[in-house]
């Protein structure tokens, strides 16, 4: 008898979504669909605000990575208005960004994902959680607790939000930062950094060692990859820098983030009121089979480790020599976003380090000047979730006259849904499933951290 | 054991689930001892249609607390607000979304279907597409905030909520008693100057930082509002004061409203263009004033304009 | 069945209300859709009054105060003629037409000013028709 079995809500992820597996007469799969059920339309109701506003308002798209929106959208409102920020508003707002990117890659890993790892895929839901982390490891769930804690305010100190921020403004950033200030940020990021060495650890003999077949296997797909580098030597990067689009042979192609129109397109599915992005620029069309996928790649930390020629801090490059030598460049396997997320954490706590000794740092000239006045800027940056784009068009009275936004987890739709198929189709069989099984098709979702 | 309670999202961003989490030290004790959490979708895996998803209707566990953030925007955020009414005995609406619109009900001030319209064919978008329609929930009319729909015990607003309040209302509501919650506006919560507003007489766009001397607590800066930069703490409540000052101010950043009006069925807009013109500011130097109801455009405040119907034609 | 559409009219107490008062000793002739609200000055109708009469289904408020300079307070019919603006103004951004509202300057012994007012008032509504119009038209 055919069947349709409802993953609702998919959780322990950031947004909302709804897994459908549509079974045949004798119980195997026939069809998946990762279903986005939400849709807000900020790309139209900022149109008409001042665009020195928007940063204020776009951070809502998500207040898991509102830093994100918030530089990308600053980013795009310097482009339109043709404001170069000062060096040091510049490497603030870049701080900030990848101190948050810490923040989340200790929640995504250790609340989200790691009880399925901790606790195990078939453990009973109701422990299968950072409460139940809790009682099985409340030495572990303890820290990570204070760890999260410990970065998230003291942005939030520094900052005056954390969630939902605004200190970042058009031209700059709206205050310097002390010499106090910089004190304690660097202490705490020292602490943060040794975390996270730990965290890169723990997961490498704990979790990886001990679940490899899964890793192998679970929600594997092979496609193309896009994320950030550095301009000049192609390292990781997260606030600024050139976009890299890769096939799957390991090809690749760089270009600037305004250039994107000529690079991507996005392709609208009537299941899902999220777009699909798809590379456009390899002429191939837009396909999710399994065996042959057209113009799909993916982003957020796998595909930045796989797409960047090397990382420019000493121990996250050492974790992803590592990686390399053991997964290959590019690693196609899904759950190694857990791993390529680790590996980012380090780099983050490193970079920010980078960052506070930077000597300009405290300067005093945060922000440039800034004239409303009509045209075009295009925001990139590397969100936790993946490549972030904000594009605006300003008016005479620097209003927004339109907006065209490709959020990280956009990229992700197509290759998400490819993994829930794989893996859907993998473990069910002739209509024989279990809660764990189906827990087994949602990890394979949660690995994108969408 | 602790009080069974239920979480859920609607139309919301997660950013109120993640000020929760910024509880600190306290969140073990609360999420493992004062609290038994029985389903929240960013935390655990409860699912509405049983666990390996055969059922046909939407079902979430008895809870005493039911908590919910975000506004409702589409049927399903509709279903699921009915039914964390009905299993629920006291129902928290958590966050400026949930309890008056928030952001996304900018929405209200524009013409729905044009405005999906347009998402669906932006130029990055392939020529030819449609609004989905398959599988995915209709849009309501227009997004509403909890109360619209189902009736709501106490409300949290913030965007985020602060997380010492979310803290106090979660013990109050496990010790059954009423939590201390602030009720008067932003302003007074604020430790700057206040001189007289001198020679303004017109607010201006936040395209320069505000005056103030580095390295100086926010006490010694002087009001944003005096130095002739639009501020919307006379007409905010107050509620988002950490380290002994508003959180955007102490970020020498005007305050937007994130927290909603002072009174509950306040209208900040009205509210700020009378404190504006009470003062003798010009309250057309206010660009974009419907922004103002950025955070409160629930409740019908926020409407589409009208196009404007030839006199003498109506009916 | 033709429209009668109902008026608030915030009167002050030194002035227009007794004009209004003043109006029905004489047996002047006004329409009967405004309902009278009796206040102190014209400048205490904060705009919310206004906002909240349309809110709850008045399709039209007037404020009637003492003529500029003859203010018993001094200033109170200045602060209402500031917001007057502003009032008609913000009227659209909440989905009314502007001239559901007006203000008019009545002194305690011009009736006939007043009735002018009100009868002017009412056609102007009748022309508009009901507040929300086309919910109006559906119930």
């Amino acid at each position: 008898m055919k069947k349709v079995l409802n993953i609702a809500p998919v959780s322990r992820i950031e947004g909302h979504a709804k897994i459908a597996i549509h079974l045949d007469d004798d119980g195997n799969v026939e069809n998946t669909f990762l279903h986005i059920q939400s849709l807000r339309g900020f790309e139209k109701f900022i149109e008409g605000r001042p665009a020195e506003e928007v940063p204020r308002i776009v951070n809502r798209i998500c207040g898991i990575c509102p830093w994100m929106h918030h530089l990308a959208s600053n980013k795009a409102v310097d482009g339109a208005f043709g404001v170069t920020p000062t060096p040091t508003g510049h490497k603030l707002r870049e701080m900030c960004q990848v101190m948050a990117h810490i923040n989340d890659k200790i929640l995504h890993f250790f609340f989200l994902a790691a009880p399925d790892f901790v606790l195990g895929p078939d453990a009973d839901y109701s422990v299968r959680n950072i409460m139940g982390m809790v009682k099985a490891a409340p030495e572990l769930a303890k820290q990570v607790v204070k760890m999260r804690q410990l970065g998230q305010m003291m942005l939030d100190k520094f900052a005056g939000k954390a969630i939902h921020p605004v200190a970042g403004v058009v031209g700059g950033f709206a205050k310097p930062m002390a010499e106090e200030e910089r004190k304690e940020l660097l202490q705490g990021t020292q602490t943060l950094l040794d975390f996270g060495c730990y965290a890169l650890d723990f997961a490498i003999n704990n979790v990886f060692a001990k679940y490899m077949d899964i890793i192998g296997d679970l929600g594997a797909i092979k496609t193309g990859f896009l994320g950030m580098v550095d301009r000049e030597d192609g390292s990781l990067r997260l606030y600024d820098g050139k976009l890299r689009l890769m096939k799957s042979d390991g090809s690749f192609v760089d270009f600037e983030g305004n250039e994107y129109i000529d690079y991507i397109g996005e392709h609208v599915e009537p299941w899902a009121y999220s777009k699909m992005v798809y590379a456009k620029s390899w002429n191939e069309g837009f396909d999710m089979a399994l065996t042959e996928p057209k113009g799909i790649y993916r982003v957020n930390t796998l595909a930045r480790i796989n797409v960047c020629d090397k990382i420019s801090t000493p121990k996250a490059q050492a974790a992803l020599e590592t990686f390399r030598n053991s997964f290959g460049r590019p690693a196609q396997q899904t759950l190694l976003y857990h791993y390529a997320r680790l590996i980012e954490l380090i780099y983050s706590c490193e970079r920010t380090i980078e960052l506070l000794e930077w000597e300009g740092i405290t300067g005093q000239n945060v922000r440039a000047k800034v004239e409303p006045k009509a045209g075009r800027g295009v925001g990139v940056v590397e969100a936790p979730r993946g490549t972030l784009i904000h594009d605006y068009t300003t008016d005479e009275n620097g209003c927004i006259s339109g907006a065209n936004l490709i959020v990280g987890t956009t990229h992700n739709i197509a290759p998400m849904n490819m993994s829930v198929k794989q893996a859907a189709s993998t473990f069910i069989k002739d209509g024989v499933y279990s809660e764990g099984v189906l827990n087994q098709v949602e990890m394979a979702v949660r690995a994108y951290d969408p | 054991m602790g009080v069974t309670t239920a979480l859920e999202w609607l139309g919301s961003c997660s950013g109120c689930e993640i000020a929760i989490l910024n509880i600190g030290e306290d969140l073990v004790s609360l999420i493992t001892e004062t609290l038994n959490i029985v389903h929240a979708p960013i935390l655990m895996d409860h699912k509405y249609f049983g666990q390996c998803g055969e059922g046909v209707t939407l079902e979430i566990p008895e809870a005493v607390v039911g908590i919910v953030t975000g506004g409702v925007n589409n049927r399903e955020h509709l279903e699921v607000l009915q039914e964390m009414r009905k299993k629920c005995k006291v129902l928290l609406a958590l966050g400026t979304c949930a309890t008056h619109g928030g952001i996304p009900a900018l929405m209200n001030g524009q013409d729905q279907l044009e405005s999906w319209e347009g998402i669906f064919s932006t130029v990055s978008t392939d020529p030819g597409a449609e609004i989905p329609n398959v599988e995915v929930p209709p849009p309501l009319d227009r997004v509403y905030a909890c109360d619209e729909k189902v009736k709501i015990d106490m409300q949290l607003p913030g965007c985020p909520p602060n997380p010492e309040l979310i803290g106090e209302v979660i013990v109050a509501l496990a010790e059954g008693r009423v939590p201390v919650l602030p009720g008067k506006s932003v302003c007074d919560t604020c430790p700057t100057k206040r001189e007289g507003k001198g020679m303004v007489d017109k607010v201006k766009r936040f395209i320069n930082n505000v005056e103030f001397k580095p390295g100086t607590p926010i006490d010694e800066m002087r009001c944003l509002l005096e130095q002739g930069y639009m501020c919307m703490g006379p007409v905010t409540v107050a509620g988002c004061a950490k380290r002994g000052g508003p959180s955007c101010i102490s970020a020498r950043v005007p305050c937007r409203g994130c927290f909603g009006p002072v009174r509950r069925d306040g209208n900040q807009l009205l509210d700020m263009m009378n404190g504006l013109v009470s003062n003798g500011l010009d309250f057309k130097s206010v660009v974009d004033r419907r922004s103002v109801l950025r955070f409160s455009g629930a409740h019908g405040r926020l409407r589409p304009v009208k196009k404007r119907v030839a006199r003498g034609k109506v009916k | 069945m033709s429209f009668e559409p109902k008026i608030i009219a915030f009167c002050c107490n030194w002035c227009s209300y007794a004009a209004a008062d003043l109006a029905g000793i004489h047996r002047m002739q006004y329409p009967h859709n405004v309902r009278i609200i009796r206040l102190m000055c014209s400048g205490m109708v904060h705009p919310e009054f206004v906002m909240d009469a349309l809110s709850q289904g008045a399709d039209g408020v007037m404020v009637l105060g003492c003529h500029l300079g003859e203010c018993h307070y001094r200033d109170g019919n200045y602060r209402a003629m500031d917001r007057s603006d502003m009032v008609a103004e913000l009227l659209e951004d909440f989905g009314y037409e502007q001239e559901r509202f007006s203000l008019t300057w009545v002194s305690s012994q011009e009736p006939d000013k007043f009735v002018k007012a009100v009868t002017e008032m009412t056609a102007s509504i009748k022309e508009l028709g009901p507040v929300n119009g086309e919910q109006a038209e559906v119930v």
